[in-house]
């Protein structure tokens, strides 16, 4: 080994394997890097840059601004809103509806009379689906825009990262998306979906309806579907049902062939499809063809929302049933309203509203009422307002739990001929079952 | 019995498709020392070809030969404006065929914004053969995959402008100073892989979602089956390809989609040690 052949045999191989390394953590990397930076909503006044920093504890809220005088008292500190959402990566398709329903959230409350006599104003921060450029983007809300609370749609893993930076700001921390649950914090409440809910009472009721008993959990390889499954388990057994195959498939998968041939040996008379994105779409696609399609596999789903069911398209979807917190069709004299409204601000194509940003806008809600009944924007005093408070939006009769999570009503939409959703079941106020005890 | 011959037609199927995304990765890896991180990014702008034909009223078929072209021009562009400036440097490649995909996403999500986006099967149901039904698309899209695959490396191993790039990778100093043209041949070895991409995304579009990440789903595959078939011949895309294709098919079948993810990868480890000699005598 000492002449120098080998040496120069040798260095080309370490080089390469470093940079092929380089390549695939660089690829790994990938969905983080293209985004376009936090960005701020909403033209937020350059005047206003020079408050005070650190705690969001301004308690004297000034009188409102009651008077129809044509001189304005000195406009009082607005209420900042940050959101953490993803609008780019592989869930920034969910980023578009999201951004609108922050518009809509500084309209309604403003109109209400704002926070405490105080207006508000909402500045968004893009995760791009990663939980490093989520946590930058936390740092970004908390530092530089200086919000009075943080709601949050994007993954378990985004939370994880900027749930430390939250807590040691003292910062109200609302997580709005649906997840595996478990979360409990003091400076947070969850109140998006969790599996109990959207599964405990749709299971018995598909089993039901179908006569059938016999399942089958496909789902993409992370936390929340092993945990959505994990609850499915249960709750099929409970009912008298078996599951008769479970299969993990990592994110990005884009081939079903085989998966689909275990499916359709495996004898199931029900689906419960667990993927996400442009995988579920992958999925169904193929389903049809390998004659395991929702004609002759009934499906059960909890994440097939519009953007996902539209890309799929009619042939494929109708008769699938989905679980969720919210379908903008839900049958409301508020709701209608609410709906009519997005449209006509954001136009008949706009990114279709859905439980995201239903849950977006149900939290600032949440907070507003809770902020205004404390009378002020301190945390402490907004976590002891918000424990137990109900609330009725748009999305029906809300109320907080004392695991912080939120007692909702959930819906069963299925999927008609056209592709339109209709919702064929509610369960009012279902419970979470979750627990928190921070004491 | 059945079940078999489903496992072998799925294991086909994956073959086709691993071996025609990484075909253009291993053309421009084997031949011209480009780790192209953008590869995967290729393949989504011939995926969405394939939408854009479809949405002007041309046939899916028609839309193959369309999606070639377009990477094809899309390809020579960059090698002439990015990739010429870097050759022998595989660390800037890689940086830069990185942020080139960065900008690719970009501006296709610019264009076509995030949302999915589809292109319906041609030939939708199955076909009874072989005494099982298997998705007619599939069948065609074997075909067509395996057909490019050959085409292109016969071009590479037996036409003149083959041995002229072969010539170039051979010795790039001894074939410039005996008159070939080695700037022409880049073009279009570049050309050519990316073209190859785009057939690529065209085909599997109508089997998932459009959307500007799609590259991100095939490249990792395309890059596994590189490495296991190895980077000094062409043929290894097709030896990695089908190695990576009975492995997936075999362990799913038998275990799970978990398990056959952590023996691709394994499989890639262990023959990168095993192909060190032969990795070093590509790589000059």
């Amino acid at each position: 080994m000492s002449t120098s052949h080998p040496i120069r045999k040798k260095r080309p191989p370490r080089l390469l394997l470093g940079a092929v390394l380089l390549a695939v953590a660089l690829v790994a990397a990938s969905c983080g890097n293209d985004d376009d930076g936090p960005a701020t909503d909403a033209s937020a006044p350059a005047a206003e840059t020079a408050t005070a920093a650190a705690t969001p504890a301004p308690t004297a809220p000034p009188a409102p601004t009651e008077a129809p005088e044509p001189e304005p008292e000195p406009p009082a500190e607005p209420v900042r809103i940050g959101i953490l959402f993803s609008n780019s990566g592989p869930a920034g398709v969910f980023g578009p509806p999201v951004a609108n329903i922050a518009e809509m959230i500084e309209q309604d409350i403003n109109a209400a009379g704002g926070i405490n006599g105080r207006m508000v104003e909402t500045y968004l921060a893009d995760d791009a689906t990663d939980p490093e450029v989520g946590r930058q983007a936390m740092e970004q809300l908390l530092d530089s825009d200086n919000v009075d609370v943080v709601l949050g749609t994007h993954s378990s893993a985004t939370r994880q990262a900027a749930k430390p930076l939250a807590e040691d700001a003292n910062v109200l921390y609302i997580y709005t998306a649906l997840y595996e649950g478990g979360e409990c914090s003091a400076v947070m409440f969850n109140t998006g979906e969790v599996p109990s809910q959207q599964l405990a009472p749709a299971i018995p009721w598909i089993m039901e309806q179908t006569g059938d008993a016999k399942w089958f959990l496909v789902g993409n390889d992370y936390v929340w579907p092993r945990r959505s499954f994990e609850l499915a388990r249960q709750y099929i057994e409970a009912a008298g049902g078996e599951v008769v195959g479970e299969e993990y498939v990592p994110l990005g998968t884009q081939d079903f062939s085989s998966v689909a041939q275990k499916i359709a040996s495996s004898g199931a008379e029900l689906l419960f499809p667990a993927l996400v994105g442009g995988d579920a779409i992958a999925f169904e696609t193929q389903a049809v063809d390998f004659g395991i399609g929702q004609d002759a596999i009934p499906r059960l789903a909890n994440i097939y929302e519009e953007n996902v069911l539209g890309a799929m398209g009619p042939a494929v979807t109708a008769g699938m049933r989905v679980t969720l917190g919210y379908f903008k069709e839900v049958d409301s004299p508020a709701n209608a309203e609410f709906v009519q409204r997005y449209y006509d601000a954001f136009g008949a194509d706009a990114a279709p509203h859905m439980t995201f940003s239903s849950h977006i806008y149900d939290a600032a809600l949440l907070y507003a009422a809770a902020a205004n009944s404390a009378g002020t924007t301190d945390t402490e005093a907004v976590v002891a307002a918000l424990e137990g408070r109900s609330l009725t939006t748009p999305t029906g009769d809300i109320a907080v739990t004392e695991s912080r999570h939120l007692a909702q009503p959930i819906y069963i939409a299925e999927i008609q001929d056209d592709g339109s959703q209709e919702i064929v079941q509610t369960f009012p106020a279902v419970e979470p079952d979750e627990t928190c005890d921070l004491s | 019995m059945e079940a078999l011959t489903l496992e072998t037609l799925n294991g086909v199927g994956l073959f086709a498709t691993l071996a025609v995304v990484a075909l253009g990765l291993g053309i421009v890896f084997g031949l011209m020392g480009v780790i192209n991180l953008a590869h995967g990014e290729f393949v989504m702008v011939g995926a969405y070809t394939a939408f854009v034909a479809h949405d002007l009223g041309l046939s899916h078929w028609a839309s193959l030969p369309l999606a070639a072209a377009v990477l094809f021009v899309l390809g020579a562009l960059i090698e002439i404006t990015l990739i010429r400036r870097i050759y022998r440097k595989p660390e800037l490649t890689i940086l830069a065929t990185f942020g080139l995909s960065i900008v690719l996403r970009q501006a296709v999500e610019l264009i076509f914004t995030k949302d999915f986006r589809s292109v319906p099967n041609p030939v939708p149901g199955a076909t009874r053969a072989l005494g099982v039904l298997f998705p007619t698309y599939r069948y065609l899209l074997i075909a067509i995959a395996v057909g490019v695959v050959a085409a292109t490396l016969l071009a590479f191993t037996r036409s003149r402008f083959g041995l002229v790039v072969r010539a170039i990778v051979a010795d790039r100093d001894l074939a410039e100073s005996s008159g070939l043209r080695t700037g022409t041949a880049n073009i279009f070895a570049f050309g050519i892989g990316a073209a190859t991409a785009g057939v690529a995304g065209a085909l599997v579009a109508p089997l998932g979602a459009v959307e500007p990440q799609l590259g991100l789903s095939y490249l990792p595959g395309a890059f596994l089956v590189v490495i296991v078939g190895g980077f000094s011949r062409l043929w290894g895309v097709v030896v990695g390809a089908l190695i990576i294709a009975i492995a997936q098919t075999g362990v799913i079948h038998y275990y799970d989609t978990v398990t056959a993810q952590i023996v691709s990868l394994g499989l890639a480890v262990l023959m990168l040690q095993v192909r060190r000699s032969s990795v070093a005598g590509a790589s000059t």
